[in-house]
């Protein structure tokens, strides 16, 4: 899943300052999930929002609403009577959902109030981490499901660097080695030959690094 | 004549704290505090939006009683509710609110004089801590100076 953060409250009150009618609209699929723009997190900012505003003496007025996904047109039309009522849209979806709104509805202004962090995945409760850096060219069947390029904190390919210690890695303690789980994990397979195999470098480009990139499912193009 | 506006303090507990059956409440009150009570079958129930929306509703102090460390009849709730109030405490700093205005307590269950001593503590604070300054157009009783 998209992993994000919410925004700080002093950088979403500097974002929406020029506003006095604003709809506060959640995602509820990846961001929901990792706590920064579900329906929950809509209701909490929509609350500190107006208590921080009437501190100050100010009174804003927020409407609340969370759709399924912001990234799919679909469902964001589902926001489009709430976001008539409203001077500016603030997402609380990652980048993809805020620039999907901000197609949809031409002349209204979407703001961010998530910064989109990773890919990654929950590993345990309240805690997430980045797996995968959608590189487009994956390579997981050679290195047992664990990915060097993401996990690996100097992105080799081709064996660990050997700076391990006790399974963690050295550039940051707190974090297990990408090989040492590489290694662990193609032994279990009994696919330890795979090590063998001579790994070219990575052709990065298929990567965000050539530019954005689309893809095309020609059997779904009218 | 002007008369000061009465404090308002929110309690949320654990009914395993005190239920209904417990004459407790109303009797911790000084007479110049105004004490709402909002049970909940465990304290995890208490979510971070529930204690916001009190402080819109006007309350000057939230107060949290859960269940003693390791007493929790669902085992770790008192401890989810522990880490909720302290994430709400730094969002009311951060919002300008002052953290100090979310406070919980844990109580062991059926220590009535505990409880109120709590309740008594949490109304003492919203007394120190004057008008929630959020509640100034929420609250008829409070003017904005």
């Amino acid at each position: 899943m998209i992993v994000g953060e919410q925004k700080p409250i002093s950088e979403i009150k500097q974002i929406v300052a020029s506003y006095n009618k604003i709809l506060i609209l959640g995602c509820g699929t990846c961001v929901k999930t990792c706590f920064a723009g579900g329906d929950d997190e809509v209701a909490v900012l929509a609350s500190a929002l107006r208590l921080s505003c009437r501190t100050e003496g100010k009174e804003i007025e927020v409407e609340e609403q969370t759709v399924e996904r912001q990234c799919e047109d679909e469902f964001i039309q589902e926001s489009a009577r709430a976001v008539g009522r409203n001077e500016a849209v603030l997402s609380l979806a990652c980048g993809a959902g805020v620039q999907a709104m901000a197609r949809r509805f031409a002349s209204m202004p979407v703001l961010p109030g998530v910064n989109t962090t990773f890919m990654g995945v929950l590993e345990k409760p309240g805690l997430f981490t980045e797996e995968c850096s959608g590189c487009g060219d994956c390579t997981l069947a050679v290195f047992g499901g664990v990915c060097p390029f993401t996990r690996c904190a100097k992105k080799l390919i081709n064996g660990p660097c050997g700076g391990s210690q006790n399974g963690h890695c050295e550039v940051n303690s707190e974090t297990d080695c990408a090989w040492h789980l590489i290694i662990e994990r193609l032994k279990a397979l009994g696919q330890m030959d795979n090590l063998r195999i001579y790994q070219p470098p990575k052709n990065w480009a298929a990567s965000l690094s050539s530019g954005p990139r689309k893809l095309i499912r020609e059997d779904h193009v009218l | 004549m002007n008369q000061e506006p009465k404090s308002k303090v929110t309690i949320f507990h654990c009914i395993n704290v005190f239920g209904e059956g417990d004459a407790l409440p109303a009797a911790a009150a000084a007479d110049n505090v105004e004490i709402n009570f909002v049970k909940m079958p465990c304290s995890s129930m208490v979510k971070d939006v529930f204690l916001l929306r009190a402080f819109e509703a006007g309350a000057d102090v939230v107060a949290v009683l859960v269940c003693a460390e390791g007493a929790c009849r669902y085992v770790e709730g008192n401890l989810r509710a522990k880490k909720r109030v302290k994430w709400v405490k730094a969002l009311l700093d951060e919002i300008g609110l002052d953290g100090r205005r979310l406070a919980l307590f844990n109580v062991t269950a059926g220590d009535t004089l505990a409880a109120e001593q709590f309740i008594r503590d949490a109304s003492s604070l919203a007394a120190v801590l004057g008008t929630n300054p959020a509640s100034v157009g929420s609250r008829p009783d409070v003017i904005k100076a």
